[in-house]
């Protein structure tokens, strides 16, 4: 792609983003999230292929029906209480169908299909901004609009998604699905809390970003995209894969990495607004995401050729690994202690 | 039941016959089930097919026989799906590197494959398929007659071929075949030393991609020994409608869905034809390290 052509799609992004997250009238957040739908799809269809194609066209269909919902729903809030301001969506039918809309555009069950498949025809790095920089708007309207919406509702979008984010990655060998898998699950998890503490919310956000970034970027070096390749690559990097252990081990949410933190905070929150059984239903369902992610870690990590692998080793690193790996691996397995100060600053 | 049915059928049919045959004829093009620009219907091919209002049989038997047919199937499904990716366990998903696809040993190894030539466009080709001796392969052979038919827009004619169907599973749901580990494709055949054409059709769910085929070509010895070839995936070359594409792109094989592989003849040589096939399987080749063999042209190339 032309250097013009990416500059222009980038600053579309960031604008669309910008314009949704400081927005306070419904249309200028629907327009921002046109715009990021519109500028994220010549990055997916970039490369031509039938698969990326088709991805380019599951992800415009479903989040223009999204944009398409939300829309909608401002207008009957509208209609009923004369304003359009996004704190005030007070119309319950409003907040159903804004419900609806944001779990299509983030991925939560029962809207999950597209999302799998979306980053199974995308390249890493495209899949690292549909899993991060793209769920920014519709968390912020979430985040926004949280007061309003049925708590019931989200809590039950939350635990299937962390259910089904769990179980459907399961059984995949390629490791974008997983990954996107990993986001439902994580997603489950932002949104069981919004309610009681939308803080942890976006703190959970803000770290799974962290996370998510550091695995896709040693990926995109290591140039694994299924798990038997996925077991040859510590010959390109060793060190990097090591670090992609503890990453890894951190997405899955173990002590004493970052990953902890966000998971133990909504657990102790929960609990405090007497919802113990829910609080031990998402952590034992995050336990299946444990499975996979200690899968990936293995296939990594702690197998050794000359067994359990079936590609050759792989010599030669495509090109040199980006300092900004390092940076976001150490951050997203050391952050834990420092979290008075993180929470402080939230 | 199955006598109110047929009453049915044929009270509708007969109420609206004369009411609808003049409106019926001026429909006619638009109604008929075959292509909507012709109506012109060629030599070769079968009857008009019938409605599917039809075809409807009610026989409540029947249903509850199909019923428990996709219900065990889906059964099994599930059982496929506990146990790993593909109904493999995991460990066996990452160390194979070869497995069978189709075999001919029986009947219904047979009845997966379909044959046609071009009879169906008039062409007076002939093709059939039989196992062969023992039980171990499959034989087909059969006349190319490279004469066109005389309908005014057909040029070339002259092909035969077998086409493997597409596996369903349960409630005639897609199955999604997961070659990722493999890279080429292992036949054990016996040709008559007549060139082959060998085609992958995967994906027509999308109506664009409906018409792209990858193929490759297979060159058999014409000796009384059987021949093992390998045709890596990375030399599948892309076309859509029998034009080979500029835009080139290798063949993803990780969630193939309605794949059909197909053999092809059609060297514009008249005359007999022969190929048995004993199996056809998939390798995982670790001397080839090819990606992809045609170099993909990148269209917008700064100056």
């Amino acid at each position: 792609m032309t250097p013009q052509a990416k500059l222009i799609f980038t600053i579309s992004l960031i604008l669309g983003t910008t314009i949704t997250i400081s927005s306070n009238h419904w249309l200028m957040a629907w327009a921002g999230l046109e715009i990021n739908t519109l500028a994220v799809l010549p990055l997916i269809s970039k490369s031509h292929h039938p698969r990326a194609i088709e991805a380019a066209t599951k992800y415009f269909l479903v989040q223009s029906a999204a944009s398409a919902l939300v829309l909608f729903s401002s207008t009957t809030n509208a209609w009923h209480t004369g304003q359009w301001d996004i704190t005030q969506m007070t119309h319950p039918l409003s907040c159903l169908i804004l419900t609806s809309a944001i779990a299509m555009k983030l991925g939560l069950v029962p809207f999950h299909f597209w999302f799998p498949e979306v980053l199974q025809g995308s390249t890493l790095t495209t899949g690292l901004l549909l899993s991060t920089a793209m769920k920014l708007p519709p968390m912020a309207l979430l985040y926004m609009t949280s007061p309003s919406l049925n708590p019931t509702l989200l809590t039950t979008l939350a635990i299937l998604s962390a259910a089904l984010g769990g179980w459907m990655g399961l059984n995949q060998t390629q490791i974008r699905k997983i990954l996107a898998f990993s986001s439902i699950s994580h997603l489950g998890w932002m949104t069981i809390i919004i309610h009681y503490n939308p803080k942890l919310t976006l703190l959970n956000f803000y770290l799974y970003i962290l996370m998510t970034a550091a695995v896709f970027l040693t990926l995109n070096s290591t140039k694994a995209l299924k798990l038997s390749t996925l077991m040859t690559t510590w010959t390109k990097a060793p060190s990097l894969n090591a670090m992609l252990l503890l990453t890894l081990l951190s997405l899955a949410g173990l002590p004493p990495l970052t990953g902890f933190l966000p998971k133990w905070l909504i657990i102790q929150e929960l609990t405090k607004q007497d919802m113990v059984s829910t609080a031990t239903i998402i952590s034992l369902l995050s336990l299946l995401g444990l499975f996979f992610y200690l899968r990936l870690a293995y296939c990594t990590t702690i197998t050794l050729p000359p067994h359990t692998t079936n590609h050759m080793k792989q010599w030669h690193v495509n090109k040199p690994i980006s300092p900004s790996i390092a940076i976001l691996t150490t951050m997203s397995i050391a952050l834990l202690p420092i979290s008075p100060m993180i929470l402080t600053a939230l | 039941m199955a006598l109110s049915g047929m009453l049915l059928n044929g009270a509708s049919f007969h109420g609206g016959c004369c009411r609808h045959h003049v409106l019926l004829s001026s429909l006619g093009p638009l109604l008929s089930n075959s292509k909507l620009y012709s109506s012109y219907r060629r030599p070769g091919a079968g009857p008009e097919k019938k409605p599917s209002w039809q075809n409807v049989d009610f026989s409540f038997k029947k249903a509850f026989d199909h019923l428990k047919t996709q219900l065990s199937l889906l059964r099994k499904e599930t059982q496929d799906y506990l146990l790993g990716p593909g109904g493999h366990p995991f460990n066996q998903h990452l160390l194979e590197q070869t497995r069978v696809l189709w075999q001919f040993r029986s009947q219904e190894d047979l009845n997966k494959w379909v044959i046609s030539s071009d009879e169906e466009i008039g062409g007076k080709s002939k093709v059939h398929i039989k196992l062969g001796r023992n039980n171990q392969a499959a034989l087909l052979y059969g006349t190319l007659n490279t004469e066109v038919p005389r309908d005014g827009e057909t040029q070339y004619s002259g092909y035969c071929s077998m086409r493997s169907r597409p596996a369903v599973g349960s409630f005639n749901r897609k199955k999604y075949y997961d070659w990722s580990n493999f890279n080429s494709l292992y036949l054990r055949v016996r040709g008559d030393g007549r060139p082959w054409m060998v085609n992958i059709y995967t994906d027509p769910y999308f109506s664009h991609q409906k018409d792209d085929l990858y193929s490759y070509f297979m060159f058999t010895r014409g000796g009384p020994y059987w021949e093992e070839i390998k045709i890596p995936f990375s030399k599948f070359f892309l076309s859509s409608r029998g034009r080979v594409q500029d835009n080139q792109h290798p063949i993803w094989l990780d969630k193939a869905s309605r794949l059909t592989l197909g053999f092809t003849i059609g060297d514009k040589v008249d005359g007999p034809f022969q190929l048995e096939i004993n199996f056809i399987g998939l390798l995982n080749d670790r001397a080839h390290r090819e990606e992809f063999a045609y170099e993909a042209y990148d269209k917008n190339t700064p100056v």
